[in-house]
């Protein structure tokens, strides 16, 4: 076995590239044909899309009572599915914000992808609370408007601050993204041979020519935009945890719920994150730039925002019970040993017990076994905000009006539609820009930076 | 793995007025103590407790930041580390600044009182957790833990000082990795006891969150205020630079809004769903001159270190980053204050008393730092990641 020699830096781009074939390795695929196997996986994620659309299509025609919704339990799948895709959306801006202001080197490698990512699973994300309205139609009240009929607006409710932390959210992450961009679609521009794409890229590159007054102003600009989506990618779970956490439903009225909501999300951001960086640093042949050590990074931040979600589940539970609230204390035996135990055992073992085997080295590094990890984090986590959800209210204060949640086809196909929206998207996005921000990289390569002191 | 001995270091000793001065410190400090244990037992127990949390922030802090530089990775705070090691051996003193509160725990807790729990069927039913012996067994469990993990990882950081073998560093790496699940556990826990218990009816899930973001704002002033006055006396030679002091100010601010962020989400929520099992603790912080506090608090612990770090030329200069600091260390003690104190009076009060505790744990803070710096290398200077630790640029 051998050991990391901790006095000397570990270079973040494996070998030491020339730069060129940076731009090669990562342009390639875009400027290629389709292949095959694109095809295939467009196609896939097409027909989930359309599962999706004919389930929209047959709630709008005969309405919301589609669903699997009913008294008591009138949040369902749509709002559990809501908070999945904004916790998948987290990861995000965790690795381009936070981790930039943290001077984290390796963010750059898998920023971008991850970026993108977050603006599709809000898109996903941002579908459910419009079509849980049951009136879509109407959804252009959820805006601001001139109020000549008083009708608006309910600003104690945080159902409407969702509206603007979500908007506001993917407006600064969209503009996070594209800032970005901006070098990448220059160089993009400057070799491609076909005209349209020159014609697109020179107009989405906004006449940048690699300048270093460009630069300056570029990276300014990049460090405001991350300190601003810093304190708002906080803010936008922690206004999806107030949605319950105000009210006075047992399970759901409980303190610690906004950074526990944050680190869940950061949780299954990050292994989405994951599973989809395995897949194109493989198929880009890409493992170079992403490497094993951004991978086990990722794993690492996994390990740590799982402990801290089982702290959460630790503290509601020892906290019910010190309480002495008996509702509070039921809602919690309820879950663990009720009618949903199954969905909150499925939670705790995906959340909590897996992640513990990224303790050792070998399963850290290792690209199945994490890949395996990964997938369950994510499927812990749906069930984590299904749990909150259903298991809440199918048994709340009274007995005789308790009732028991089962979803309808309509709701796992919307569900499988949001997927298949996800991933269109993805396949779209790797195949028209940079998976991997050509400039960041570049910067971080081996000699590409200035020397300090020392003797050279 | 070996790393070569990096720099040459000559460590200065301490001026001995410094010693004389936190002699004086604790000799006023444990004086006016004393007084207030036989004027006022109950007020004296409160203010302990104060003075025990705050030591305890230090202590524990500085150990968590230390674990965190070793399972980060990070290079910046290397050449720095060894002041949260030598303000670690708090923890120790911490433990036996809590002896005379074991002595008057009847006067602190409420769920002492035998006739009060059985009177009320919620402490009754409370009382498997909150009880004499079982709270004992945490403290002696916690403080010893505690230790072990001081004791070791700061054991090891110091032999590296002579053979600068990596080994130790790997070590540390793994002891810190375990050691920062047990802290999470072990001062929720302790925040429980000796804060939230005080109320016992009270209950609230973030409490170990609020609590732990203060101990790493007083472990990251106290270790502030120490580096930089020993920068500006030149013990630390010219090895730190700005970007050293930005990256200590950077964290402080990111934690002063870590803070803000916990004790708003903790308001809010409590405010909003407006039950009294858990208004009335807020509304007793909201009577009785209480409120100014309340509000004080928001101004002295948000506020003010908000604007003061903003900028980026405040973290870099030393002299304004230390004023910041010694700010940030007070907060700390009036957030203390203000969780402590109102469940011991129902009216705000300061006297003579709690001028006392403060000045203590000043002085006791300041010895152990004195005598704690005669037997440690201010440089670690056989850890692999010195060098790129004096190196680092922003």
């Amino acid at each position: 076995m051998s050991f990391v020699d901790y006095s000397v830096e570990p270079p973040v781009v494996e070998g030491k590239p020339p730069l060129s074939s940076i731009d090669d390795a990562i342009i390639k695929p875009i400027d290629a044909k389709p292949t095959k196997a694109w095809f295939v996986a467009i196609a896939v994620s097409g027909t989930m899309l359309l599962i999706g659309a004919a389930s929209l299509a047959v709630t709008f025609i005969f309405g919301v009572g589609m669903w699997g919704v009913n008294q008591p339990v009138g949040w369902g799948f749509d709002i559990v599915n809501f908070v999945f895709w904004v916790g998948i959306g987290h990861a995000g801006t965790l690795i381009s914000a936070i981790l930039f202001l943290l001077r984290q080197r390796w963010r750059t490698g898998i920023a971008r992808f991850a970026e993108a990512m977050t603006i599709f699973a809000v898109m996903c994300a941002g579908l459910f609370p419009l079509i849980h309205t049951g009136r879509p139609w109407l959804d252009g009240y959820l805006m601001p408007y001139p109020n000549q009929h008083g009708l608006w607006i309910n600003f104690t409710s945080p159902l409407v601050w969702d509206v603007f932390a979500v908007s506001t959210y993917f407006t600064v992450s969209a503009i996070f993204w594209y800032v970005g961009l901006i070098p990448d679609f220059a160089t993009l521009r400057d070799r491609t041979v076909s005209r349209i794409k020159k014609i697109v890229y020179s107009i989405l590159s906004l006449g940048w020519r690699h300048s270093n007054r460009h630069w300056q102003h570029y990276e300014m600009a990049y460090l405001i935009l991350a300190g601003f989506a810093t304190p708002l990618v906080l803010s936008v779970h922690t206004i999806v945890s107030f949605d319950f956490a105000v009210s006075i439903i047992p399970g759901w009225h409980t303190t610690i719920f906004p950074p526990y909501f944050v680190a869940g999300a950061v949780f299954s951001g990050f292994a989405m994150v994951q599973n989809m960086l395995i897949g194109i640093r493989k198929i880009y042949a890409i493992e170079h730039i992403i490497t094993i050590d951004h991978l086990e990074k990722m794993n690492k931040i996994m390990i740590t925002t799982g402990m801290m979600v089982g702290y959460a589940y630790g503290m509601e539970f020892f906290i019910a019970w010190y309480s002495g609230n008996s509702a509070e204390t039921f809602v919690f035996f309820n879950r663990a040993l009720g009618p949903y135990a199954w969905a909150y055992w499925t939670m705790v073992i995906c959340n909590v017990v897996f992640p513990q085997l990224f303790w050792f080295k070998k399963i850290r590094r290792s690209i199945p076994a994490m890949f395996v990890i990964g997938v369950l984090v994510n499927v812990g986590m749906w069930f984590e905000r299904f749990v909150i959800v259903v298991t809440s209210l199918s048994r709340d204060y009274l007995p005789s009006s308790w009732g028991f949640y089962v979803p309808s086809i309509y709701d796992i196909g919307i569900l499988i539609g949001s997927f298949g929206l996800f991933f269109t998207l993805l396949l779209l996005f790797v195949k028209s820009m940079p998976v991997v921000s050509i400039s960041e990289v570049k910067g971080v390569v081996e000699g590409a930076q200035p020397s300090h002191g020392g003797s050279h | 793995m070996k790393t070569p001995l990096q720099i040459e270091f000559q460590q200065k000793a301490l001026p001995t007025r410094l010693t004389s001065l936190a002699w004086v410190m604790i000799g006023a400090g444990a004086a006016l103590a004393v007084a207030a244990w036989y004027v006022d037992g109950p007020r004296a127990a409160f203010n302990n407790v104060v003075m025990f949390m705050m030591l305890a922030s230090i202590g524990i802090g500085s150990l968590f930041l230390i674990s965190l530089e070793y399972v980060a990775g990070a290079v910046w705070s290397t050449p720095m580390r060894r002041v949260s090691e030598i303000l670690a051996f708090i923890i120790p003193v911490t433990g036996v600044a809590a002896l005379p509160m074991f002595l008057n725990l009847h006067d602190l807790f409420h769920w002492t009182h035998a006739e009060a729990v059985e009177a009320d069927a919620i402490l009754k039913g409370k009382s498997p957790y909150l009880n004499v012996t079982f709270f004992g067994i945490r403290f002696v469990a916690t403080f010893a833990i505690w230790y072990l993990f001081y004791h070791f990882i700061t054991r090891n950081s110091r032999k590296q000082d002579s053979t600068g073998d990596q080994l130790f560093t790997r070590r540390n790496i793994r002891l810190s990795a375990i050691f920062i699940p047990v802290f999470a556990v072990t001062v929720t826990f302790l925040a429980i006891d000796w804060i939230m218990s005080l109320e016992p009816h009270w209950f609230s899930t973030i409490f170990g969150v609020y609590y732990f973001s203060g101990t790493m704002l007083a472990a990251l002033a106290a270790a502030t205020i120490a580096i930089i006055l020993l920068h500006e006396n030149g013990y630390f030679g010219t090895l730190l630079r700005r970007d050293h002091f930005y990256s200590l100010g950077a964290l402080m601010f990111a934690f002063v809004n870590f803070w803000a962020y916990i004790a708003f989400s903790q308001y809010l929520l409590i405010w909003y769903a407006n039950l009294p099992e858990e208004t009335f603790w807020m509304t007793r912080r909201w009577e009785g001159g209480w409120e100014f506090l309340s509000l004080a608090l928001i101004v002295v612990h948000f506020v003010v270190p908000y604007v003061g770090l903003l900028a980026q030329e405040a973290k870099m200069n030393p002299r304004r980053l230390k004023i910041m600091a010694i700010w940030i260390l007070f907060a700390h003690f009036i957030d203390l204050y203000w969780l402590v104190m109102p469940t011991h009076h129902e009216s705000f009060f300061f006297g003579w008393m709690e001028v006392g505790f403060p000045l203590l744990s000043v002085g006791i803070v300041l010895l152990v730092f004195i005598l704690r710096y005669r037997k440690t290398s201010l440089i670690p200077t056989g850890d692999p990641k010195l060098k790129r630790g004096l190196d680092f640029r922003l």
